[in-house]
């Protein structure tokens, strides 16, 4: 018996340690591997050192996407951590009954996957069939926008399904830090006379801080690795204006078949998500964690 | 006096914070509403004409049209058996290898560990093209195998259930032991019962990122015979040349109604899965 206890452990680590090796931790350092040669995945393998590294630097394609990518995390991180903590505020009110069908309400979203999420609002955003232009019409305003063909406003298009899709859930991740924060607090604040507008800003944001880290690093990383809708609606277009970081991959990896390069662009892209998570941990757990 | 005011006060911010959340479940509901209003309109009747919130033909048509003319139960049932093969093999290896890391001391347990958690800061992105590649090696693309077993590696979910099981008491176990139960049979005759919560929400999450998935179903399927519903809906939108939105909206409703359902009976589940840092 106690000599089963001795190896009953690595019986159970196994089965997932040999998958892990298999498709991720052997894969990671592969694709390091990879990014340093030149490869179309039938020919022979060429190495060619830090050159894919080194055309990513003069790929003017790959820095509009990356500036695609990141124009469309900052305002996306920052849109969607206000309206949630406004949502979670709204919701975690004494006054407010139903918390729950509210709740369980503004969670509907997610259920949506992102493919089916992009075609629904196609056909919300399209010009002359569309829900957006009709209500924009109902309110006597301007009505006469392709909202997803247009250069202008085709990003902004799929952040605003991004939002629908994201805002209730991480609201549902906000409110259950928010019912943590003990009820004494606020009775010591009112007694010392702050308003409902003081209180949330000196007493329930600062404790909600560590909450907010967690959702601020959690939503940074899905925005910078945006694929599926873009690449289902434009394939990255019109001219490129929703091209991102992880569609340039898909192209020059899958569909060029250039690995070397594809796995380059994905370890920049990763490099690029590793220090924006650091950093945020850095800005957001500091001294008051 | 002083009531006074401070009840209008709150009257007044009930009315204005109700008038909020209304805003924001209307707007939640609009797109569910246009989706399932538009998969039961001909694709004709869309396109002609303009738009408008209660148009005068309604038909069932399309949900027909979806399950006759395209691959949507072969889709729905590659679907289900991705998320259920990838689910039940995540939580089981998560909870496996959760027990051993929680509950046992061997050599090689932090190094184990180390890598384990060295590993999760990089994004999983970096090993699409080298899966691919390996797949393409084992000949696996197209198959159900090249879907599943990668899913089924999540990180997280070591973490998630070795925290779990660390709150389950040792005296537990030991009595286990005491009664001659080997090791195996602790695992599933004493966790296993203790741990179906933490299974449940991890389970959930996993059944979730399954079912949503796009990018990996791209990747490693060839033929619309292997597609998931995310991926064949979009197909369908993809290759034609008139759009038919009807029945592409059909589809999309009822690939979200499972979820929908799943998540109604399950969502305290879900809410205590979400807070406990799975939704990563």
């Amino acid at each position: 018996m106690a000599s089963s206890r001795k190896w009953a452990p690595y019986v159970f680590v196994m089965p997932f340690f040999v998958l892990f090796m298999l498709f991720f931790a052997g894969p990671i350092l592969y694709s390091m591997g990879l990014s340093f040669v030149k490869w179309n995945g039938i020919g022979a393998m060429k190495a060619v050192g830090l050159d894919n590294y080194a055309r990513l630097l003069k790929d003017t394609t790959f820095h509009t996407a990356l500036k695609n990518t990141l124009f469309f995390s900052a305002v996306y991180v920052v849109s969607l951590v206000t309206i949630s903590t406004t949502i979670a505020l709204l919701l975690s009110s004494r006054l407010v009954r139903f918390r729950v069908f509210f709740r369980t309400a503004y969670f509907l979203p997610v259920t949506m996957a992102l493919s089916v999420v992009a075609m629904v609002f196609d056909l919300i955003y399209s010009r002359d069939i569309g829900l957006l232009n009709l209500i924009l019409g109902t309110l006597h305003l301007p009505a006469d926008i392709a909202w997803l063909h247009s250069t202008n406003t085709a990003m902004w298009a799929i952040l605003g399904m991004r939002l629908w899709r994201a805002s209730g859930y991480y609201a549902v991740i906000i409110l259950s830090g928010l019912l943590q924060i003990p009820r004494e607090v606020y009775e010591v604040a009112m007694i010392d006379g702050a308003s409902t507008l003081q209180q949330v800003r000196y007493v329930t944001l600062p404790l909600l801080r560590p909450v907010l880290g967690v959702v601020v690093v959690m939503c940074t990383i899905v925005a910078l690795k945006l694929f599926d809708e873009p690449w289902i609606l434009n394939k990255g277009g019109p001219s490129n204006s929703t091209l991102t970081g992880l569609i340039h991959m898909y192209r020059n990896g899958f569909l060029f078949l250039k690995l070397g390069y594809g796995a380059a662009i994905s370890y920049a892209l990763s490099a690029i998500m590793f220090v924006f998570s650091l950093l945020e941990v850095r800005a957001t757990q500091g001294s008051e964690a | 006096m002083i009531t006074t005011t401070s009840s209008r006060m709150s009257v007044i911010g009930r009315v204005l914070l109700y008038a909020l959340l209304l805003v924001v479940l209307v707007i939640t509901f609009l797109p569910f509403y246009w989706m399932i209003l538009s998969s039961l309109r001909l694709t004709g009747d869309i396109f002609s004409g303009r738009a408008s919130f209660l148009p005068a033909r309604l038909t069932w048509e399309n949900y027909p049209a979806l399950l006759q003319s395209t691959g949507f139960l072969r889709w729905a049932a590659n679907s289900l058996i991705i998320s259920v093969g990838g689910t039940g093999l995540g939580v089981l290896l998560s909870s496996m290898a959760g027990f051993a890391f929680a509950k046992y001391e061997f050599r090689g347990k932090n190094l184990l560990f180390a890598l384990i958690l060295g590993s999760v800061s990089i994004p999983s992105l970096v090993t699409l093209i080298p899966v691919f590649i390996l797949m393409t090696k084992l000949g696996w693309i197209n198959t159900y195998r090249a879907l599943i077993l990668p899913a089924s590696v999540n990180a997280f979910g070591v973490f998630f259930m070795r925290r779990f099981i660390a709150g389950i008491p040792d005296e537990l176990l030991d009595a286990g032991r005491i009664d001659g139960c080997s090791e195996f049979q602790l695992y599933y005759k004493i966790l296993f019962p203790m741990m179906r919560p933490g299974l449940g929400a991890l389970g959930i999450f996993l059944f979730l990122g399954n079912w949503q998935d796009y990018l990996w179903p791209l990747i490693m399927t060839k033929s619309e015979k292997m597609s998931t519903l995310p991926l064949g809906i979009a197909t369908l939108y993809a290759n034609q040349f008139q759009i038919d939105y009807g029945v592409i909206m059909a589809g999309a409703f009822l690939a979200t109604v499972p979820i929908i359902i799943l998540f109604v009976f399950l969502q305290n589940q879900f809410v205590a899965g979400l807070t406990q840092g799975m939704g990563k």
